[in-house]
């Protein structure tokens, strides 16, 4: 009996610090939505009209049809894009390697490949700013895409590594006894059966593109090739509280494409990010 | 050569075989080139910046030791030295306690079947995924000063007075802490929430036959069970909080003043807007030395069968 008291008393303050953090988590994308639907005249009201009396998708459309802003979104979908794919390509025949073929110290090599994780973009953007001026290679969308991919790919190499570990390795050994070779094995069995991983992967190095700041920042300055994140900063820079619903609606779609590529995979991303995360 | 061809013709069959063919630098190649010219190569020439007095608008570069003399001897680099600690010390403290409070509750949510227990993590991941630049501009519209900003709205509603979140220098690293424990929650929660379902329920069920309480079971067990999955945690983000950058540089940039100017912050304005180059690489082997010599001190604290 006292037991059933006590766990109910807990439910309660279960649910009261459930619904305290709902709302902090969700109030600041709540309030982007709010602002974004509101006129001119109603921003100044403040969270009295949280839910405006003349809602209004104007923001939306007016973001939405201005071609600096579709050049925004296309460009940070194809560097994002791209850049995953090249991430791929240079992740999983490492993580293969590290998997499947005996190595002196791996895990030596497995911690040295994590410990990139520790320096800052910044710390490599410095001289690599000048290499890339002194190359010809700002102002483009290769050079930023490369630095995309070795921003990328120790954290891909690792969760794919933790993947295809689980793997059973008989299945190489009786692909080779019928004949394959090592790149047989690789193409044929390990990247099918690797699908899902392979598809978490993407989709967080997707999402790590599309939020990527710096890099654009700073090797690219011409607007019409700028990604949503650097192109937002910039157009947030020129705005005033007059014009706060128009960047509220501009916010909103640089948030929203990230949050639904989440949302698709949530399972699987977060499968792959604790792998990795409690095993590192 | 001869030893050896005959050890591996000593060798079964199917390792000889696995010998023969297994060439893991084939494999390796492209992403040893890719560290090699985007991370290694860089950082060996930042080193070598530092020994230089190369800024980004000159050509050439004389090898001195007085960049890194004056860089340590720059009058404002003690406040951002200490900016920098707080806005780390409080950032990771506010995740950490944060991230392990809702595992807790999401856990003993889906063990009691309350309603909302998965709402409230997927909550939280949203804000994780919305990307820094974003972040800062949704909290700087929340932080407004007006009357009508996001917060100050609802301080007027139930009659308190507004807070200058955002230019009050004595208030505004706080904003900025609750601003980056927002988004950086969910990933302290998603490791402590892996960490919690992986402790054997047969302790809780041993705890309670002792007659341990909730919060002696929380103390005695739950707490030590987690210590190498927190070490681990707290080595991440302390990372990735010394590395944060688009979250400041579009909610304050620094401001009011340098009340927020965080190294990372600092360097970048060093090399990009004063274009010293050889200061920004000082400051950066600085961050450098910073992370690592942290994760080494946390790595000390981890329980030895983990540390492998």
């Amino acid at each position: 009996m006292r037991s059933a008291t006590q766990a109910r008393i807990g439910d309660a303050f279960s649910y009261l610090f459930m619904a305290v953090m709902m709302l902090f988590f969700t109030w600041p994308l709540i309030w982007l939505l709010s602002l974004a639907l509101r006129s001119r005249k109603e921003i100044y009201l403040g969270v009295a009209r949280l839910i405006p009396h003349e809602p209004t998708l104007a923001n939306f459309s007016a973001i939405l049809s201005s071609s600096q802003f579709a050049a925004y979104l296309y460009n940070a979908l194809k560097l994002s894009t791209l850049s995953a794919i090249g991430c791929l390509i240079v992740a999983l025949p490492a993580a293969y390697a590290f998997s499947r073929f005996p190595m002196k110290g791996k895990g030596g090599w497995m911690m040295g490949l994590l410990s990139f994780q520790m320096i800052s973009p910044l710390v490599i953007m410095i001289p690599l700013y000048r290499y890339m001026a002194s190359i010809h290679m700002t102002e483009s969308h290769i050079g930023v895409t490369m630095v995309y991919i070795a921003l990328a790919v120790p954290t891909a190499t690792w969760i794919l590594k933790g993947f295809i570990d689980g793997i059973p390795a008989s299945l190489d050994e009786a692909a080779m006894i019928d004949g394959c070779n090592r790149f047989g094995v690789f193409w044929r069995i390990i990247l099918p059966l690797s699908k899902p991983g392979i598809a978490s992967v993407f989709i967080i190095t997707v999402i790590a593109g599309w939020s990527q700041f710096l890099v654009p920042f700073l090797l690219i300055t011409k607007d019409a090739l700028m990604p949503i994140g650097v192109g937002i900063f910039q157009y947030a820079g020129t705005q005033n509280d007059s014009s706060l619903q128009v960047l509220a609606a501009a916010c909103l779609v640089s948030v929203v494409p990230a949050i639904i590529a989440f949302l698709s995979l949530q399972r699987l991303i977060l499968g792959a990010m604790t792998a990795g995360a409690v095993k590192g | 050569m001869s030893t050896v061809a005959s050890v591996a013709s000593a060798m079964p069959a199917r390792a000889a075989r696995e010998r023969s063919d297994a060439r893991p630098a084939l494999w390796l190649l492209p992403l040893i080139l890719v560290l090699g010219l985007f991370y290694l190569y860089p950082v060996i020439d930042v080193f070598r910046y530092a020994f230089t007095d190369i800024t980004l608008l000159g050509k050439g570069e004389t090898y001195t030791l007085a960049s890194i003399a004056k860089t340590f001897a720059r009058p404002e680099l003690p406040q951002i030295l200490w900016v920098t600690f707080v806005f780390t010390g409080a950032s990771v403290l506010g995740q950490q306690v944060l991230g392990l409070a809702v595992a807790l509750v999401v856990v003993r949510g889906e063990s009691r079947r309350l309603f909302g227990a998965t709402l409230l993590r997927t909550t939280a991941l949203i804000a994780w995924v919305v990307p820094g630049v974003a972040g800062g501009i949704v909290w700087k519209m929340l932080f407004n000063g007006a009357p009508f900003g996001g917060l100050n709205s609802i301080l007027r509603l139930i009659g308190l007075a507004p807070i200058q979140w955002l230019s009050d220098p004595d208030t505004v690293m706080w904003s900025v802490v609750i601003a980056n424990v927002w988004r950086g929650t969910a990933f302290s929660m998603v490791v402590m929430y892996a960490a919690l379902k992986a402790i054997d329920p047969v302790l809780y069920e041993a705890a309670s036959v002792d007659g341990a309480n909730p919060w002696q079971r929380f103390v005695h067990v739950t707490l030590p069970q987690l210590r190498a999955a927190i070490m681990v945690n707290l080595i991440l983000i302390t990372i990735q909080t010394l590395n944060t950058f688009d979250a400041v540089i579009s909610l304050t940039n620094g401001g009011p003043g340098r009340a927020t100017e965080i190294l990372s912050l600092y360097t970048f304005n060093t090399v990009f807007r004063n274009y010293d180059l050889a200061a920004g690489a000082v400051l950066s082997i600085l961050m450098l030395v910073i992370s690592m010599g942290l994760a080494l001190i946390y790595a000390k604290f981890l329980p030895r069968e983990s540390r492998s």
